[in-house]
């Protein structure tokens, strides 16, 4: 008995050292050279990063494991402050309080990298009626106040001739957490409504005068799947992988804008200021999805000053990683449910990068150069 | 004489429905849980790394096999720390009752046990990751170790306590030496409470998943050296569970379900394993 209970851990370790063993690939890196890049934050972006992360390993012959774990926006600012991880992830820019922090403790800026859009659509469930419901960004205002509580109310009618509304009445469905989704939406409806900004305002929870709360996308969906009559808003990624109906918005051109990849990028597609810290919605983009905002990675500009990074040949690694996921990274986009950064946030990116530094020297700058990007 | 066994067949009949209503929603669980599981359970899901969604997606190997080790190596962590400290105060509490500390020390045990488990994690986080500059499987094991704790304390109390005094007194009649007594003789006979006790702290903390958080952290793949274990980021099931069940993909949600089904079997042999090994040595007696 006694022998067996000895023998257990031994078992357990064999185990655990076979598993890890695996140098019998010629093709793989040796363990001694292999390097890992530890990065937190926002949940939306983490299948994006992750499918990256997974690609990039394979890429590599296991050289580089980027370990990317998805712990909330205000989680990911946070360890990015704290210096537990080698890049943040965020739905929200660093604010300026944030940011002066950083530059007067490092000596050099934190950098805000657009990776993928967060793209928000509103989703409904009304039997018998599909996708494709038209909204207005006062409509959505009026509903989301409850001024508006039945679906055969005159304004819904009025920008969807034809479908057959039913006299059901309204359940309002909003997030119960924090969320960058919240944040977007809720930045969108103080866009198109005084009324909204000076009532609600916009954040990544608010005071909502009117529905029930879910906690995540998956519990605002659960809501709206089992409510007839009920409307929420959705990441578009879940809306779709989750086969919810969903509504097209009407843009600040007046165009009816059904969502799409392509309809979300060309909404960040704008004049950007160089440090990318903009929140787009209500975009002016002509044919741009008007709900959708940026989730940026976070990084230092002085990579030396950030304690989770130990050696300059880890901070190359991690801007071999920026620079892959901002060019060809993006190609594993849409399989995913996620749009592609437009081409000036890529070039705003890359001057980013180029100024990035290893105890004063020009590492982004000189990777860049390697590569025949600059 | 009829009345009273009308009574006693009524109370009779409360208590099979309080029974019942009790493990009810454990059956539902558990049946549910493996309903939806079972089909994520193949032989890649014990032999395979995570890697991403894609993966699961098109079809490929895919699994979580490092989420398995890493959660096995975290609670031997959490017990290796929490075992003797628990089964010490617990020792203390109960075999030396006159001791000055004794009050503090129950109210601090019960505070502890008491105390939300993210707060564990944030300490584990300050007194570990901080110092270490990284997340690490050690980090995840003394944060869940402050979730087995105060229970190990407890339980190790109640049980030394349950054994008769005379016990105490036959062994120092002897002349053997008091804590010498209370290892050979009184612990022995506690053993199945003691074995009880442990249990519950491991289950309890096996799944706990907020003080990992920040402290284990999680990991799509298996560490590149078998220490990584221990001083690298870290996956384990509960963690991995919730990020899988709130994930947009409906491949990841069955492998969530499928986590929960290896979760509970995990418990579920260590209660066995505990009930196996205390069994055998009562029967020596």
């Amino acid at each position: 008995m006694n022998k067996i209970l000895g023998l257990l851990p031994v078992l357990v370790l064999s185990l655990i050292m076979i598993s890890c063993g695996g140098s019998d690939d010629p093709d793989r890196t040796p363990v001694r050279d292999r390097v890992t890049i530890l990065g937190a934050g926002a949940t939306f972006p983490a299948p994006l990063i992750t499918a990256m992360a997974d690609d990039y390993r394979d890429i590599t012959n296991r050289r580089v494991t980027v370990n990317y774990q998805s712990i909330g926006s205000g989680g990911g600012i946070r360890q990015f402050m704290e210096q537990t991880v080698m890049f943040g992830m965020s739905e929200a820019f660093l604010s300026e309080e944030v940011m002066t922090n950083i530059e007067n403790s490092t000596g050099g800026r934190a950098f805000n990298l657009p990776i993928t859009l967060a793209d928000v659509v509103p989703t409904y469930n009304l039997p018998g009626i599909g996708k494709g419901l038209v909204f207005s960004g006062e409509l959505l205002v009026d509903i989301f106040l409850g001024k508006i509580t039945r679906w055969d109310d005159a304004s819904i009618a009025a920008l969807n001739p034809g479908v057959n509304l039913p006299r059901t009445n309204i359940t309002v469905v909003h997030r119960s957490d924090g969320s960058g989704t919240t944040n977007v939406f809720t930045s969108y409806l103080s866009r198109v409504s005084d009324e909204w900004r000076n009532q609600v305002g916009f954040a990544t929870s608010v005071n909502w005068p009117t529905g029930i709360g879910g906690n995540g996308n998956e519990g605002v969906a659960g809501a709206v799947i089992n409510t007839p009559g009920a409307i929420g808003y959705n990441s578009f990624t879940y809306a779709l992988l989750n086969n919810m109906s969903y509504g097209s918005v009407i843009n600040s051109s007046g165009n009816i804008i059904e969502p799409s990849f392509e309809a979300t990028t060309e909404a960040s597609n704008i004049e950007l200021p160089d440090d990318t810290r903009i929140l787009f919605t209500n975009t002016p983009a002509e044919f741009g999805y008007p709900i959708a905002g940026f989730a940026w990675m976070l990084v230092y500009e002085n990579l030396d000053q950030n304690n989770a990074i130990q050696t300059r040949g880890e901070a190359e690694e991690l801007i071999r990683f920026l620079i892959w996921s901002i060019l060809d990274g993006q190609e594993l986009a849409e399989a995913l449910g996620f749009a592609r950064i437009p081409a000036a946030a890529i070039e705003k990116n890359i001057q980013m990068i180029r100024q990035m530094k290893w105890q004063g020297q020009e590492i982004g700058l000189e990777l860049l150069q390697s590569q025949n990007l600059l | 004489m009829r009345r009273r066994r009308i009574h006693d067949k009524i109370i009779e009949i409360l208590l099979v429905i309080a029974t019942i209503a009790v493990l009810l929603p454990l059956i539902i669980i558990i049946f549910h849980v493996i309903v939806e599981g079972v089909s994520a359970l193949n032989y890649e899901f014990f032999t395979e790394e995570l890697g991403s969604p894609s993966r699961a997606i098109q079809g490929r190997p895919t699994g979580l096999v490092h989420t398995i080790l890493g959660t096995i190596v975290v609670d031997m962590l959490a017990l290796a720390i929490a075992v003797p400290i628990g089964i010490g105060a617990g020792m203390m509490l109960s075999e030396y009752p006159e001791h000055m500390l004794n009050p503090t020390l129950r109210i601090m045990n019960d505070t502890l046990n008491g105390m939300p488990a993210i707060l564990k994690g944030l300490f584990a986080f300050v007194l570990i990751v901080k110092p270490m500059g990284t997340f690490s499987g050690l980090a995840g094991g003394v944060a869940l170790s402050f979730v087995m704790l105060p229970i190990i304390a407890r339980a190790t109390e109640s049980a030394l306590l349950s054994i008769p005094w005379t016990i105490r007194e036959a062994g120092l009649a002897l002349g053997i030496p008091r804590w010498r007594v209370v290892i050979s003789a009184v612990m022995p006979a506690a053993k199945t409470g003691l074995a009880t006790g442990l249990l519950l702290a491991f289950a309890r903390a096996a799944g706990e998943a907020a003080p990992l958080l920040f402290t284990s952290f999680g990991n799509n793949y298996l560490p590149d050296r078998w220490f990584g274990f221990i001083f690298n980021p870290v996956d384990t099931l509960p963690q991995r569970l919730y990020s899988l069940a709130i994930s947009p993909y409906s491949e990841w949600h069955s492998m969530g379900w499928a986590a929960a089904i290896v979760l509970l079997v995990m418990v579920i042999l260590a209660f066995a394993f505990a009930r196996f090994v205390t069994r055998g040595k009562v029967q020596l007696k």
